[in-house]
C-alpha cells in the first residue's frame, strides 16, 4: 500500500524545510485558546457533579450537611490559601514577562507550596470528618465534589512542578513564557472552582 | 532488545503495560493493607485499578508523552519532524504527528471496530431469528447488543468522522497540520485502547458488560466486573473525543489560510466546528455519569442508592445531557460531508449556504435543551414533558432546512450519479424517514406507547445507519482518491450501495411495525406473534452484513492496485483537491490564499484558493528545527 | 414538468397514506386512551407520509431530469446561491405544521395525565427481577396476585414500584407505560374498556430475565371480578392460615402468593400450572416439566434450581434461596401441592 503522503514532484526537498508556517487567522494565541477550551470541558465535568449535588440535596432532600456538620472555617482558610496561591502565580507570570528570574523562582515555589498546603489540610479534614462516602448519598456528593476538586489540584500541582523545573533550568523568560502561562491559567481555574465548591458545599 | 525497549514503540509499550500491571498490583495491595481492608489481595480491585492506569502506561510506552516529558524536564527538544508523515506501512503503527497519517489510523481502526460491532449485530439477529433460545443464553445476548451499540457509537461513528475530518480539514483550510499534532496522536492512540478494553470484557468473570450502551443505574452498579470495562473504556474514548474536538476548534479558529473568512469556509469545516463545540461541552457529562457509577461500584458511594438518599433518575439526567448531543455529534459531520459531495456532484453551490451554517449552530444550541425526551416514561415529574416536547419539536426545523437546501442544491444541477453521490442522495431520503419517526417520538402521547420498543430501534437505525453510516460511506468513497492516490472500483461501489440500501430497508422498516404492535427492545426472546417479521428481519440483516464485505474488498484491493488518481478527479474547488493525491508530506509549499467562496461552480473562471509558490529558503534556516513553545 | 411532479407527489402520498394506515399497527384497543392515541397516530401518518414522499420524489425527479448526460462532463450547473423567499417558506411551513402537532399532542397529554377521581381503585404494581406482582385492596381484603385482574369500565390507578433495578410496566393494549424505579413510586391511570386477557410486558432492560417478564392482565365484568378477587383472597390467605390448617391449602397459598414476610417469590409469578390458575411464562410449564417427577425430585428442584436447567431457559433466574425463605412446613406443603396438581390428583 502506498504511504499517505509522498513528496510532491513540485515541492522542494522536504528534509530541508519543515511545514510552512500556518497563517494566524485570529488574534487569540493557540495554546491559550486550547487551555481555555479544556477548562470549559472541566467546568462541565464539575457541572455534572453539581447536578448530582442538586438532585441529592434538593430533589431527594437527603439530609444535608452529611454527618454532624462540615468544617466551614477550615475550608474557608483553605480558600484563602488557594486565593493567595493565585496571587503568587500571577506574580510569577509577571516576573516571567519582565525577566525577573528570582521572582519567578520564588513565585513558583510559593505557589506550589501553598497548593500542597491546601491538599494537606484537605486530606487531614477527610480523615476527621466523621462520615464516609458510604454513609449516605449526601456524603457521597461531598466526597465526590471535593474529591474531584482535589484530583484537579493534584493535576495542577504536577503542572506547577513541571513549570518549576523549567524555571530553575532557566528555560522561561520574556521571549518564551507560554509554557508557564498555560499552567498558570489552569491553576487559576482550580482556584476559582474551589470558591464555587466551597460556597455550594460548605456555605449554602 | 534493551535498545528497542528504550525507544518509543511497541516493544516498550508492551513492557510498560506489564510494568503498569505490576504497579497496579502493588498499589491495590498496598492501599488495602494500609486501610486494613480484607483480603489484601483482591483480583477485582486490582483489575479495577488496572483498567484505569494500565492504558496510561501503554500510552507512555508507545511514545505519546516523550516529547512533552522531555520539554517539561527542561531538556532541549528538537522539532525535526522525524515522526511526521508515513513512508511505509510501519509508520501507521507508531505515534505519528501527521494529521494525514492520524486520519488514516483513525479511519482504519474505526472500521475494524465497525466490523466487530456488526458481527455482534449478526449474533443478535441470529438469536432473534425465531422465538425461544437459539444459540446464546440471555446474559450473553444482553452483552452482545450492549457491546454492539457501544462499539459502533464510541469506536466507529464518532471517531471515523474525527478521522475523515482529521485528514481533510487542515488541507481544506490551507493549514500545514492541526494546531496540536502531538495531542492529535495521543487522541488517536486512546481509541484502540478503549475498544480493546470493551472487547476484553467478554473474558471477565460474569461476562461482558450487559446493561446496554446506556448502562442505567442501578443495573450497572450491581453488575459484575465486566461492567467496569465499559465504565472506564468510555472515559478513554471520551477523552480522545474531547482532545480531538479541542484541536479542531483551535485549528479552525486560528489557522485558516488568509482570505478564508468564516463564511468562505467549506461546510465540512462548519460542521466539524459545530460538532467540536458539542463534544467539548457535552462529553464531560458522560464521563461524570460513569465516574459516579464507578464510585458507587468500587468504593461504595451512594449516588444511585435510594436507601441511602441517592437518586436513581439522576443518572439518566446526567447521562442523557451528553447522550442527546452525542447523536448530533454523530450526525453533524455527516451533514458536512453531504454538502461537499452534493456541491461537487451537482456542480452547483450549496443552496442557502448561510442558513446551512446557522442551522448547524442552531442544532448545537437546541441540542442541549432536549435531553429528557429520552426520559418521557422514566418516572420523572410530569411537568418536564411538555417543555421537552416543544424543544424537541423545534429542533426539527433547522434539520428540515438542511434537507430542503440539499434538494435545492440538486435542483437544475448537472448530476453525476456515481458511488459517493448514490450514498448522498440515499442519505437524504433515509434520514428524512428517520427524522419523521423522530418527530413522531417527540410527541409524548405516542412516545409513551412506543418507548423501549422496536419502534425506537427502527428510528435509531434509520438515523444512524441510513443517516450517519450512509454519509460515512459517501465521505470514504469521495476522499478515497485523495487519501490513497488511487481510484476505487466504481462498479463494486454501486453494488455495495444497492445491496446495502435494499437490505437496510428490509431489515429496519418492519421494526417500526413490530414495535407499535408491542415488541419491547433489548429482549433475547419474544412472543410468538412477532416470529414471522423477526425471521424476515434476521435473514435480511445477514445479507446486509455480507454486503459490507464488498466494501472491504474494494477498499483493500483498490488501495493496493487501483488505477492511479489525479490531483482532482472530481474537479472540485476546495483546497484539498488542489494538491497532489496523496498530498505532499507538509501539505503545501506555502500557505494558499483564499480569494472566493468554496462552491463557485457555474461561474466561469471562479477560483476558491490560489496556491502560492514557496519563498526561497536557504538550507539550514530557522524553519528547519525550532524549539517547541517555551 | 414541475406540475407533473406535484401530481405524482400528491397521488403517491395518497396511496402511501392509504397503505400505511391500513397496516395492523396497534394491538387491540383495551383502554379509554387507546382510541385517542391511535387516532393521533393516524394524524401523524397523514402528515408524515407526504413529507417523505415529497422529499424522495424530488430527489428521484432531480436525478432523472438533470442527470449528467454523455458530453456534459465539463459542464457546471447554474450558480444559484439561494432564494430568501424559498427559505422563508420552508422554514415557516414546517414550523406551522410542527406547532399544530405539538399543540394537539399537548392537549392529548394533559388529558392522559389528568389526575384520577377520588376513590379510584389503586393497584400497586411491584417489579422484581423477573416478575410482576399486583396488590389490590378489595372488600375481601388486600389481595396479592401475579396475574392482574381488573374490572371493565372502571378507572384504575397503577402505583408502580421496584424492589431492585428499573423495570417498566406496560400493557400494549392499554397504550400507557411507566418505569418502575427503585426508591420512588411512579404511576398512571386509565380505564380498561374491553373484556379479555392482554399481555403485560416489561419495557426496560432489567437483567438476563428481562425478556421473560411477560405476564397477563385479565379484564372482567365487575361481578366476576369481585368473585375472582374474593376467591383469591380466600385461597391466597389474606388471613394467615391457622396452625394445622389443611396442607393443600397452605401449599396453594405458597404457590400463588409466596411468603411476603421473607420475600419468597410466588411460584405462580413465573410458572404456569393449571390447578393454580397461573399462566406466566418466565419459567417452564410445570404441568409439562414435572409430569415424570416424584415429590422428592420436585423438592430438590425448588431448593436447588440451578442443578438442572430445562432447555431454552437460563441459570440464575429462579431464586435459589427457597430453603431459607420457606419454612419446613411451607416447603413440604408446597411440594405436596405441586406433586398432586401436576399428576392430576388435587
Amino acid at each position: 500500500m502506498e504511504a499517505a503522503s509522498i513528496p510532491s514532484p513540485v515541492a522542494h526537498d522536504d528534509h530541508h524545510h519543515g511545514p510552512p508556517e500556518a497563517n494566524q487567522s485570529s488574534r487569540v494565541n493557540r495554546e491559550v485558546l486550547g487551555i481555555l477550551l479544556f477548562i470549559i470541558s472541566e467546568i462541565m465535568l464539575f457541572g455534572a457533579f453539581f447536578a448530582a449535588y442538586f438532585f441529592i440535596r434538593v430533589v431527594s432532600a437527603d439530609q444535608w450537611p452529611p454527618g454532624d456538620g462540615l468544617p466551614v472555617a477550615v475550608a474557608a482558610t483553605n480558600a484563602a490559601i488557594l486565593l493567595s496561591s493565585s496571587v503568587t502565580m500571577h506574580w510569577t507570570d509577571l516576573s516571567a514577562k519582565r525577566g525577573n528570574q528570582a521572582g519567578m523562582r520564588i513565585g513558583i515555589v510559593t505557589t506550589f507550596l501553598l497548593g500542597c498546603t491546601f491538599l494537606f489540610i484537605q486530606i487531614n479534614e477527610y480523615l476527621h470528618l466523621g462520615f464516609q462516602p458510604k454513609t449516605s448519598a449526601s456524603a457521597s456528593v461531598f466526597f465526590g465534589l471535593t474529591g474531584l476538586h482535589g484530583a484537579h489540584v493534584v493535576i495542577g500541582l504536577l503542572l506547577l512542578w513541571m513549570s518549576a523545573v523549567r524555571i530553575f533550568k532557566g528555560k522561561v523568560g520574556p521571549a518564551n513564557y507560554k509554557g508557564l502561562e498555560v499552567p498558570g491559567i489552569y491553576w487559576h481555574f482550580v482556584d476559582a472552582m474551589w470558591i464555587v465548591v466551597f460556597t455550594t458545599i460548605y456555605v449554602l | 532488545m534493551a535498545a528497542k525497549i528504550r525507544q518509543p514503540g511497541w516493544y516498550r509499550a508492551i513492557a510498560f503495560t506489564f510494568l503498569g500491571i505490576a504497579v497496579c498490583l502493588g498499589l491495590s495491595t498496598g492501599l488495602r493493607a494500609a486501610f486494613n481492608v480484607d483480603p489484601v489481595y483482591d483480583g477485582t480491585a486490582v483489575l479495577q485499578i488496572s483498567l484505569l492506569m494500565v492504558p496510561i502506561f501503554f500510552l507512555g510506552g508507545i511514545g505519546c508523552f516523550d516529547y512533552w516529558l522531555r520539554w517539561a524536564s527542561g531538556r532541549k527538544v528538537v522539532d525535526d519532524h522525524a515522526d511526521h508523515g508515513a513512508k511505509s506501512w510501519r509508520d501507521y503503527f507508531k505515534v505519528n504527528t501527521d494529521h494525514k497519517v492520524i486520519g488514516i489510523q483513525y479511519i482504519t481502526v474505526s472500521f475494524f471496530f465497525m466490523f466487530i460491532g456488526g458481527l455482534m449485530a449478526m449474533l443478535v439477529r441470529a438469536e432473534l431469528a425465531a422465538p425461544g433460545r437459539q444459540f446464546i443464553d440471555p446474559n450473553t445476548y444482553n452483552g452482545a447488543f450492549s457491546v454492539h451499540a457501544t462499539l459502533l457509537i464510541f469506536l466507529f461513528v464518532i471517531p471515523v468522522f474525527a478521522g475523515i475530518a482529521n485528514y481533510v480539514l487542515p488541507l481544506m483550510i490551507g493549514a500545514p497540520d492541526m494546531a496540536f499534532p502531538r495531542l492529535n496522536a495521543l487522541s488517536f492512540w486512546m481509541l484502540p485502547l478503549a475498544g480493546t478494553m470493551m472487547l476484553l470484557s467478554f473474558l471477565a468473570p460474569g461476562g461482558s458488560f450487559a446493561a446496554g450502551w446506556t448502562a442505567y443505574a442501578p443495573l450497572s452498579v450491581d453488575a459484575p466486573i465486566g461492567q467496569s470495562f465499559f465504565t472506564i473504556a468510555v472515559q478513554f474514548a471520551g477523552a480522545s473525543s474531547i482532545a480531538t474536538a479541542l484541536n479542531f476548534l483551535v485549528t479552525i479558529i486560528t489557522m485558516r489560510a488568509p482570505g478564508m473568512t468564516f463564511f468562505r469556509m467549506p461546510l465540512l469545516v462548519w460542521a466539524n466546528f459545530s460538532t467540536s463545540l458539542l463534544v467539548v461541552i457535552a462529553t464531560p457529562f458522560i464521563a461524570a455519569s460513569q465516574f459516579m457509577v464507578l464510585l458507587d461500584r468500587a468504593l461504595g458511594f451512594n449516588f444511585f442508592s435510594p436507601a441511602a438518599g441517592g437518586d436513581v433518575l439522576m443518572y439518566q439526567h446526567v447521562f442523557w445531557f451528553y447522550s442527546h448531543p452525542a447523536v448530533y455529534i454523530m450526525m453533524l459531520p455527516g451533514f458536512g460531508i453531504i454538502s461537499e459531495v452534493l456541491a461537487t456532484r451537482a456542480r452547483k453551490p450549496v443552496f442557502g449556504y448561510r442558513m446551512m451554517a446557522f442551522s448547524l449552530l442552531a442544532i448545537v444550541l437546541l441540542g442541549f435543551t432536549v435531553w429528557a425526551h429520552h426520559m418521557f416514561v422514566s418516572g420523572m415529574s410530569n411537568w418536564i414533558r411538555i417543555p421537552m416536547m416543544v424543544t424537541t419539536a423545534i429542533i426539527a426545523i433547522p434539520t428540515g432546512i438542511k434537507i430542503f437546501s440539499w434538494i435545492a442544491t440538486l435542483w437544475r444541477g448537472v448530476l453525476k450519479i456515481d458511488t459517493p453521490m448514490l450514498w448522498a442522495v440515499g442519505f437524504i431520503s433515509m434520514f428524512t424517514l428517520g427524522g419523521i419517526s423522530g418527530v413522531m417520538l417527540a410527541m409524548v402521547p405516542l412516545d409513551i406507547h412506543v418507548s423501549d420498543t422496536y419502534f425506537i430501534v427502527a428510528h435509531i437505525h434509520y438515523v444512524l445507519f441510513g443517516g450517519s453510516l450512509f454519509t460515512i460511506f459517501a465521505g470514504i468513497y469521495f476522499w478515497f482518491p485523495k487519501m490513497t492516490g488511487r481510484m476505487f472500483n466504481e462498479r463494486l461501489g454501486k453494488i455495495h450501495f444497492w445491496l446495502t440500501f435494499i437490505f437496510f430497508n428490509v431489515t429496519f422498516a418492519p421494526m417500526h411495525l413490530i414495535g407499535v404492535q408491542g415488541m419491547p427492545r433489548r429482549v433475547s426472546d419474544y412472543a410468538d406473534q412477532f416470529a414471522t417479521w423477526n425471521m424476515i428481519i434476521s435473514i435480511s440483516s445477514f445479507i446486509l452484513g455480507l454486503s459490507s464485505l464488498i466494501f472491504l474488498y474494494n477498499m483493500i484491493v483498490s488501495w493496493r492496485s487501483g488505477p492511479k488518481a489525479g490531483d482532482n478527479p472530481w474537479n472540485s474547488l476546495t483546497i484539498e483537491w488542489q494538491v497532489s493525491s496523496p498530498p505532499p508530506i507538509f501539505n503545501f509549499d506555502a500557505i494558499p490564499s483564499v480569494v472566493g467562496g468554496p462552491y463557485e461552480y457555474g461561474v466561469p473562471g471562479a477560483v476558491h484558493a490560489v496556491l502560492n509558490k514557496a519563498e526561497p529558503v536557504a538550507v539550514g534556516a530557522a524553519s528547519d528545527s525550532h524549539e517547541g513553545t517555551d | 414538468m414541475v406540475l407533473a411532479l406535484l401530481a405524482i407527489i400528491v397521488v403517491a402520498s395518497l396511496i402511501g397514506i392509504a397503505i400505511v394506515l391500513v397496516l395492523p399497527w396497534f394491538p387491540e384497543q383495551g383502554s379509554n386512551v387507546a382510541p385517542e392515541i391511535d387516532t393521533f397516530w393516524d394524524v401523524l401518518i397523514v402528515v408524515s407520509v407526504p413529507v417523505f414522499v415529497a422529499v424522495t420524489s424530488m430527489v428521484l425527479f432531480s436525478i432523472w431530469r438533470w442527470r449528467q448526460m454523455p458530453g456534459e462532463e465539463g459542464l457546471d450547473g447554474p450558480p444559484i446561491h439561494g432564494s430568501t423567499k424559498l427559505e422563508v417558506i420552508w422554514t415557516a411551513v414546517p414550523t406551522i405544521i410542527i406547532a399544530a402537532l405539538t399543540a394537539y399532542a399537548a392537549i392529548l397529554l394533559v388529558d392522559i395525565q389528568s389526575a384520577p377521581a377520588k376513590g379510584t381503585r389503586v393497584v400497586q404494581v411491584t417489579g422484581i427481577q423477573f416478575a410482576w406482582s399486583f396488590t389490590t385492596k378489595t372488600d375481601a381484603g388486600v389481595v396479592k396476585t401475579n396475574r392482574l385482574y381488573l374490572p371493565v369500565n372502571e378507572p384504575v390507578k397503577f402505583d408502580v414500584r421496584s424492589k431492585d433495578v428499573i423495570h417498566d410496566f406496560w400493557v400494549p393494549a392499554f397504550r400507557l407505560k411507566v418505569d418502575a424505579v427503585p426508591g420512588i413510586t411512579t404511576s398512571y391511570s386509565l380505564t380498561p374498556t374491553k373484556l379479555g386477557t392482554f399481555d403485560v410486558v416489561c419495557a426496560e432492560l432489567c437483567g438476563l430475565g428481562h425478556a421473560y417478564m411477560r405476564q397477563t392482565v385479565t379484564v372482567l365484568p365487575r361481578e366476576r371480578y369481585d368473585a375472582v378477587m374474593a376467591g383469591i383472597a380466600d385461597e391466597a390467605g389474606v388471613k394467615p392460615l391457622p396452625a394445622g390448617a389443611d396442607s393443600a391449602a397452605l401449599g396453594k397459598q405458597v404457590f400463588v402468593a409466596g411468603n411476603p414476610q421473607t420475600g419468597a417469590t410466588a411460584c405462580g409469578a413465573c410458572h404456569t400450572m393449571k390447578a393454580a390458575g397461573t399462566n406466566a411464562v418466565a419459567g417452564p410449564n410445570l404441568d409439562e416439566m414435572l409430569a415424570e417427577d416424584n415429590a422428592a425430585s420436585i423438592k430438590e428442584m425448588i431448593v436447588k434450581p440451578n442443578i438442572e436447567i430445562v432447555k431454552g431457559y437460563s441459570k440464575g433466574v429462579m431464586p435459589a434461596n427457597y430453603a431459607s425463605t420457606l419454612s419446613k412446613a411451607q416447603l413440604d406443603a408446597l411440594v405436596k401441592y405441586i406433586d398432586q396438581s401436576v399428576h392430576g390428583k388435587g
